[in-house]
């Protein structure tokens, strides 16, 4: 497989807001790499048989779109790629995404109130300032160990 | 003499009127309402009544809820760490899922959120009162899908509105919010006009 060494100019929109109005503002950065990158991962703490949500960016360096297929853990009976999404009603629902496109040359953030792996039923109570490992399985780049820090 | 009194007594109501409107609207008065609750160690609490007389945060939640709940109630966390002073201000959290939701699983969630101890309490009850509870706060849920586990066990996910209450020290609501969006400045700043 071909992989090609870029940069990515990221935009960032930072949200803050103000007695009902919303005030934006862009911050960029650049950054550099290869293949498919994870940054900035962390997970919610959460108590034996409870659930937890991990985050990150995944940032996908090639010329080709990828996908992330499945996620795994040995901390969760049941790991899975979901949405929080607003229905409707108003109400805030949740779904099973099955894959998650990379699109070539671009990010995919994993954040609150979106997209988020979900770890269903912990084997074991996550604490604050402890760590454990995901597996991210791609459908171009196979498998990708994360190191996931857990904090409140 | 009786145009001195029509004239005092306009004045009288002139008064109360720009008296009135200088205090925060409420959005509603829980002060006709009394539940019974159970907190995170099976004390028994009733809302509102035990909590009059200092400003309350109420966020709404289920413990097995890992994305827009667990965002709820750190952000109410939050709102507490950062309060230059706190005060006597009290924060609760209470599930809309008391038949999962028991004491010993709440006291269990919030000390993974070291939130086990004051001044949070988490608080359950029974279906009957929950339910009754959330219907006045205009709290919907529904479930929304349902899985499998290894163990044959099934685990169930809740849509739910997204909601955090701050109610003033005579039990009347200030600001309803949408839990898990609103920034912790913007409760503290409400917070800080109590």
């Amino acid at each position: 497989m071909k992989t090609a060494a870029a940069s990515l100019l990221l935009f960032v929109l930072v949200m803050a807001g103000c007695s009902g109005e919303t005030q934006e503002s862009a911050e960029s950065f650049e950054i550099s790499g290869e293949g498919i990158q994870i940054e900035g991962a962390w997970a919610r703490p959460a108590s034996e048989g409870r659930m937890s949500a991990a985050y990150f960016l995944i940032t996908n360096f090639e010329d080709q779109n990828d996908n992330l297929i499945s996620v795994q853990s040995d901390v969760a009976q049941l790991v899975e790629i979901h949405e929080s999404y607003e229905l409707d009603n108003g109400m805030m629902g949740m779904r099973e995404v099955p894959e998650l496109e990379i699109p070539s040359q671009s990010t995919i953030r994993l954040e609150q109130g979106g997209l988020h792996i979900m770890l269903i039923q912990v084997t074991r109570t996550l604490a604050d300032g402890e760590t454990f490992e995901l597996t991210l399985n791609f459908a171009n780049h196979g498998e990708q160990i994360v190191e996931i820090p857990i904090r409140l | 003499m009786k145009k001195r009194a029509v004239l005092f007594n306009l004045q009288l109501f002139t008064f109360l009127f720009l008296l009135s409107s200088c205090s925060s609207p409420a959005l509603d008065d829980y002060s006709d309402v009394s539940y019974e609750l159970i907190d995170q160690n099976g004390e028994t609490v009733i809302f509102p009544d035990d909590f009059k007389g200092a400003p309350l945060l109420v966020g709404f939640i289920y413990t097995n809820c890992p994305d827009i709940c667990s965002f709820i109630t750190a952000n109410i966390g939050k709102v507490y760490n950062e309060l230059e002073d706190p005060g006597n201000t009290q924060f609760l959290l209470v599930t809309f899922d008391p038949e999962r939701d028991t004491p010993e699983v709440l006291k269990s969630y919030a000390d993974a959120f070291d939130m086990d101890k004051e001044p949070f309490r988490f608080l359950t009850g029974d279906p009957e009162t929950i339910d009754s509870f959330m219907q006045r706060v205009s709290l919907r849920t529904q479930e929304s899908y349902s899985r499998e586990l290894e163990n044959d066990e099934r685990m169930y996910f809740l849509s739910h509105t997204d909601k955090i209450l701050l109610i003033d020290q005579n039990s009347r609501l200030i600001f309803d919010y949408g839990g898990s969006m609103t920034p912790v400045s913007i409760l503290i700043e409400d917070l800080n006009k109590l």
